[in-house]
């Protein structure tokens, strides 16, 4: 019985791949002093030949060691970038705070009770995005924001009277007794 | 997340099975999946293999810098889809982030050709005069250089996927079933592909059947992209 060209075709090619396994296992082990194993009978000589050659020949190839280097900075960066928008994303749902303050209403009050009807935070520009290290500036901005606005408000909370009148205490000369 | 795949082993006997982790670079992985600063090691391992199979795939240097390039910053930020697909009978050792990894690079190096429909064959020369520096060895280096150039040239010639599978097998020494994985093809295509790939070396060097006398006798073949 024979068997057909593609059968034996694929018997070749089996052949063929175990012979490479043998031949480079030894030459990875080849400073180890390992040796290859038999050559099987049916592996056909110029295939042999040739994979000989190609295990011995064949030239690899590496980056210049600038480029590894540069390249695995632009991969650090990269990996910083995305641990940053992952601690980012960590923290939940982003609130959005509005950024530079609004043109508030007249008579607009923060510390009042209840806030002034038509005053919506969500509803003014240049979103900014709480979170991570953007969040601690956000605040420090709004919070300097609010106190400069605060002290230049007559108001009639007596929180707001009593910020008046220590910053008037402050700036007040000394006198000489 | 990747999903684990363990196998076991030592268990023919009645003796304990042991199990152990079949994806070799697994611990590797997991390490860069939680804090993606550790894909380094990952880079590290790999980054000559790719940028030789580029290099061989494209035939210059910058490009291939280029490729490898895009091909770890590309793996770096799509690291989280990767997943984990090894089977036992690949046996231990295997690397199916590295059938990953070469994907990317294979997907990579096509776009690169298609962009800038570079010859690799113009540039051969210049590769194989870098191979080799010996100084107190000027005869052996020039006989190394032949010899080198001429195993280059010869799988040069090769149309591109057998070029491919016989480099990602000699160069890059990845097994039949990885090279399937790479290439998108069943390991007995693979298998095929390398043991013609071989036959056509054969000729080109002189050594296989219906040769012609000198090592450049054999049957030239073309170039295929």
């Amino acid at each position: 019985m024979t068997l057909p060209g593609r059968d034996v075709a694929d018997i070749d090619a089996l052949v063929t791949d175990r012979y490479l396994d043998s031949l480079l296992g030894a030459n990875r082990r080849g400073a180890e002093g390992g040796e290859g194993g038999p050559t099987p009978r049916r592996l056909e000589s110029g295939v042999r030949l040739a994979s000989d050659r190609l295990v011995r020949d064949l030239p690899r190839f590496h980056p210049s060691f600038r480029f590894e280097e540069r390249l695995a900075v632009r991969l650090a960066e990269a990996a910083a970038a995305m641990r940053l928008s992952a601690a980012v994303g960590a923290e939940g749902a982003v609130p959005v705070i509005p950024f530079p303050a609004p043109e508030l209403p007249v008579g607009f009050d923060p510390l009042a009770d209840a806030p002034h009807e038509g005053f919506v935070i969500g509803s003014l520009p240049r979103p900014l995005l709480i979170g991570g290290a953007v969040a601690a500036s956000a605040i420090s901005l709004a919070g300097a924001a609010y106190v400069a606005w605060r002290r230049t408000r007559p108001g009639g909370s007596p929180m707001a009277r009593a910020a008046r009148a220590a910053h008037a205490m402050r700036e007040r000369p000394v006198q000489e007794v | 997340m990747a999903r684990p795949v363990f196998r076991r082993s030592g268990a023919a006997g009645g003796a304990a099975p042991r199990i152990v982790h079949l994806d070799l670079d697994r611990p590797l992985v997991d390490a860069a999946l939680r804090d993606p600063e550790r894909f380094e090691a990952l880079y590290r391992r790999y980054v000559a293999p790719v940028y030789s199979f580029a290099y061989y795939e494209l035939g210059d240097h910058h490009a291939a810098e280029d490729a490898t390039a895009r091909t770890f910053l590309s793996a770096l930020a799509n690291l989280g889809r990767f997943e984990e697909r090894a089977r036992p009978e690949d046996g231990e050792g295997a690397s199916t982030f590295k059938v990953w990894l070469f994907r990317i690079a294979r997907n990579v190096i096509a776009n690169e050709r298609r962009s800038a429909r570079r010859h690799p064959a113009a540039v051969l020369d210049e590769a194989t005069t870098a191979i080799v520096a010996d100084p107190l060895d000027i005869e052996g280096d020039s006989v190394r250089r032949d010899e080198a150039a001429t195993a280059w040239h010869s799988v040069g010639r090769l149309p591109g996927d057998r070029r491919r599978a016989l480099v990602l097998r000699f160069v890059d020494e990845l097994s039949t079933a990885e090279i399937a994985g790479v290439m998108g093809r069943s390991e007995g295509a693979v298998r095929v592909l390398i043991h013609r790939a071989l036959r056509s070396v054969a000729r080109d060097l002189g050594a296989g059947p219906g040769s012609g006398a000198g090592p450049r006798g054999g049957r030239r073949q073309g170039r295929a992209r």
